[in-house]
């Protein structure tokens, strides 16, 4: 078959304007659906990334945004089989204010972050600089890349819940590819806010690790217990199944993404189809003669499979090579927004270009299927008898 | 003389595969695009519509949304009796003091999200916003343990349905009516008396903040700087419109993503009806010779083709319209809405509707699609040369 490359490839060049035609519109479809997956993509990524099944957060058991005591930080790290614990409060710092919260930020317990969050991979400078420096913040991938932000840089947040503006200065990166948040000591803003005259003693809840996978539901249940009746119930769960819940009013959006995604889908055979069979009914008199010459019907059957699939391939990845411009554009001007969460992170994983391309391919060749099938089977001289 | 319409009409029939795939590339692209313009546009039209422009809301300085703002009673106190506020027919100051609470609730799914509580006095809240109507039962009692439900809660979640008991918060609540507001996102909201509320959620201040109807004639803009610069407390305050359109504007980079998207849909469907109409001109060159040898001339050969290309996008564009339209019902149907995270971190229930703009939008992109795929091969057909064009026959 691949002494016939040459021929399938003057093939294609043969109606140079419908090749060309054909493959753009393929590429751009390929590229849509791409950058479309990112969206669903980036979520399932997120819900991936938790790899910690030993990270379980506590927080009220009526919503986050009901507050717990600071003081049930110490009562869940005395429970057996607590290892660390940290509390997480939103701070709601916006950086430019205009345009408001563009990225999630909370102060947190610094001292605790590394050994709750020992799987993330944060540098152990970083961390040890995080619980010097009171001042000091941990700043997500994502966010770094948005502002074109380093280590060592200083910016001030202008929080929209407590009647604060920080100035921190980054000391380290939390390095996962589409990580938004930015940590800060809780200590600094408990601080300021006493500088104020006002008392700071809430958190919004608390994520704690255990020491074993086997015992996380038995230290789950113990916490809920310790806070029955009190003046916060608590509720605990895994990692996972808290950002799956943060994210789960987004599920009817993320249908309607793919929904869409399909129709992009279904347009890319129907072009690759019509290509198909176009190009093979004009070529039916000459794969008559070359079946009189002696080539076997199975051969041009998968000449002209090899044609479609060719195109579509090639197209295909021209179509990656969009989507990879189309995210980078796409990723600076949204983001991470409190609106879609990480659905607007618009990340391309390896996997959604794999399959692009695979797709392209897939597409390219079954769209050759039906004609191709008719035309190897013709008759010769039915053929010939029509064109001549 | 012009080609006669059915002349273009017909030739679209005649290779009827070829056609379909054509008119189902556009009409693909169609659906997609205005079905994610219908979305977008359903979620700017919820917000952009709710608030009213006399409307006045009172925020702590700095508050981007009512769910992160806290205001204590003395503010309230104060701003009563600024100039400029509506009075009712008894002569009170027509302020309704808010307080935003953000609990969990069990969709029927079995899903948990964050639905935005409002604790409100039931006759300030109804006298501020005029547009809320109480289509189902009645509004709450103050400390019942009542609650009042938007049309968007009542069938999304567990237990929100006239006559049935809530749980959220630290207590139950009764359902005791349900109310729409005109498809804004107050529907998206659970109302309940605002002092029970503060009890529940054991809050530190006992309101979040504070909306007010301007006095007929009074200038809006002035009423909100004296409150700004009311030197007591840090006070912001901004109508109600202007509130919800900056929230509307985290919907833009969602804009701007879908035209993108239908454009470059678009410019895929062009380069698929080019090919298609290519292949036609070739595969009609002797009968486009014959047209020109019978006297047509190039200007009507053009318009032929052009005519056809337009008449395929056009098909396309009713099929594809009329399944988005389908299509929007459906899903608004089988999910009871589509759900957005909201600013104030809770969930805003959008009901899917394909508009007459998103409608508009798609026959204009298939309409374009029609003209641009349509150009370039008609304007070959009419250069052809008849005795040319006939000597391959």
């Amino acid at each position: 078959m691949i002494r016939f490359l040459p021929l399938v490839w003057r093939n294609l060049g043969r109606n140079k304007t419908r090749s060309v035609l054909t493959g753009a519109a393929i590429a751009l479809a390929i590229a849509l659906v791409c950058v479309l997956r990112t969206m669903p993509a980036g979520l399932d990524n997120l819900l991936a990334s938790i790899t910690a099944n030993t990270r379980i957060s506590v927080h009220n058991e009526a919503g986050i945004v009901y507050a717990l005591p600071y003081s049930y930080l110490q009562k869940v790290r005395s429970v057996p089989g607590v290892v660390a614990a940290t509390s997480w409060t939103w701070f709601g710092g916006a950086f430019e204010e205009e345009k408001g919260v563009t990225f999630p930020n909370f102060a947190v317990d610094a001292d605790s972050i590394g050994p709750v969050y020992q799987d993330l991979g944060i540098a152990p400078e970083a961390l040890e600089a995080f619980r010097r420096q009171r001042d000091s913040a941990l700043v997500g991938r994502q966010t770094l890349e948005k502002y074109h932000w380093k280590v060592g840089d200083r910016v001030t947040l202008k929080s929209t819940v407590f009647p604060v503006d920080l100035e921190i200065q980054i000391v380290g990166e939390i390095p996962l590819a589409n990580d938004p948040r930015l940590w800060l000591q809780r200590e600094y803003l408990s601080q300021a806010l006493e500088a104020q005259g006002s008392h700071f003693d809430l958190i919004n809840m608390v994520w704690a690790r255990v020491d074993e996978p086997e015992r996380v539901n038995d230290v789950m249940r113990t916490i809920d217990e310790l806070f029955r009746n009190s003046e916060a119930e608590t509720a605990s769960e895994t990692e996972k199944s808290f950002f799956g819940n943060l994210f789960g009013n987004l599920q009817g959006f993320v249908t309607v993404i793919l929904l869409v995604t399909g129709m992009v889908t279904l347009c890319i055979v129907f072009i690759a189809a019509n290509t198909a069979s176009m190009s093979i009914r004009e070529r039916v008199g000459e794969l008559a003669v070359m079946k009189a010459l002696g080539f076997r019907w199975r051969t041009l059957f998968w000449l002209l499979i090899l044609e479609a699939g060719l195109l579509a391939a090639v197209s295909g990845a021209a179509g990656v090579a969009i989507t990879l411009g189309l995210a980078r554009a796409l990723k600076n001007l949204a983001g991470w927004s409190p609106q879609l969460g990480p659905l607007a992170s618009f990340l391309v994983t390896n996997a959604i270009l794999v399959e692009g391309l695979f797709l392209a391919l897939v597409i390219g060749i079954v769209s050759g299927v039906v004609p191709a099938f008719g035309a190897s089977r013709r008759s010769v001289a039915a053929t010939l008898r029509e064109v001549f | 003389m012009a080609l006669p319409l059915s002349y273009s009409l017909r030739s679209l029939f005649a290779r009827r595969l070829r056609t379909a795939l054509t008119v189902g590339v556009i009409a693909l692209v169609v659906v997609a695009t205005t079905l994610f313009l219908g979305l977008i546009s359903s979620l700017q039209r919820t917000l952009r519509t709710t608030g009213s422009p006399r409307n006045l809301i009172v925020m702590r300085k700095g508050s981007s949304n009512d769910g992160s703002s806290q205001l204590p009673l003395e503010a309230l106190q104060n701003i009563r009796f600024f100039e400029g506020i509506a009075h009712d027919a008894a002569g009170n100051p027509i302020i309704s003091p808010e307080l935003i609470v953000q609990p969990f609730f069990l969709r029927k799914d079995g899903g948990r999200e964050n639905v935005l509580v409002r604790g409100v006095e039931p006759a300030a809240a109804l006298a501020v916003h005029d547009e809320v109507r109480i289509t189902e039962g009645r509004i709450f009692e103050p400390s019942a343990g009542e609650a009042l439900v938007g049309r968007g809660v009542a069938g999304r979640y567990r237990g929100a349905q006239l006559g049935e008991t809530l749980d959220f918060g630290r207590g139950r609540w009764k359902v005791v009516g349900s109310f729409e507001s005109g498809g804004t996102s107050f529907e998206s909201e659970v109302w309940v008396d605002v002092r029970e509320l503060a009890n529940d959620a054991k809050r530190p201040f006992p309101y979040s903040s504070f909306r007010l109807t301007a006095a007929p004639g009074a200038d809006v803009d002035a009423l909100a700087r004296r409150i700004a610069d009311d030197p007591r407390h840090a006070l912001e305050a901004q109508p109600e419109t202007a509130y919800y359109a900056k929230q509307a504007e985290s919907a833009n980079t969602l804009y701007v993503l879908v035209v993108g998207l239908a454009v470059l849909a678009g410019i895929g469907a062009v380069f698929g009806a080019t090919n298609t109409l290519y292949a036609a001109v070739q595969a009609r060159t002797a009968e486009i010779g014959t047209l020109r040898a019978i006297g047509f001339s190039r200007a009507a050969i053009l318009t032929g083709f052009l005519v056809e290309s337009l008449l395929t996008a056009l098909l396309g564009f009713a099929v594809g319209g009329t399944l988005a339209w389908g299509l929007g019902i459906l899903i608004s149907w089988a999910l009871g809405g589509v759900g957005f995270a909201a600013a104030t971190f809770t969930t805003s229930v959008i009901e899917l509707r394909v508009g007459a703009s998103d409608l508009a939008a798609g026959l204009v992109l298939s309409l374009a699609v029609g003209l641009l795929g349509g150009f370039f091969p008609a304007r070959r057909a009419a250069a052809l040369r008849p005795v040319e064009a006939l000597r391959k026959a």
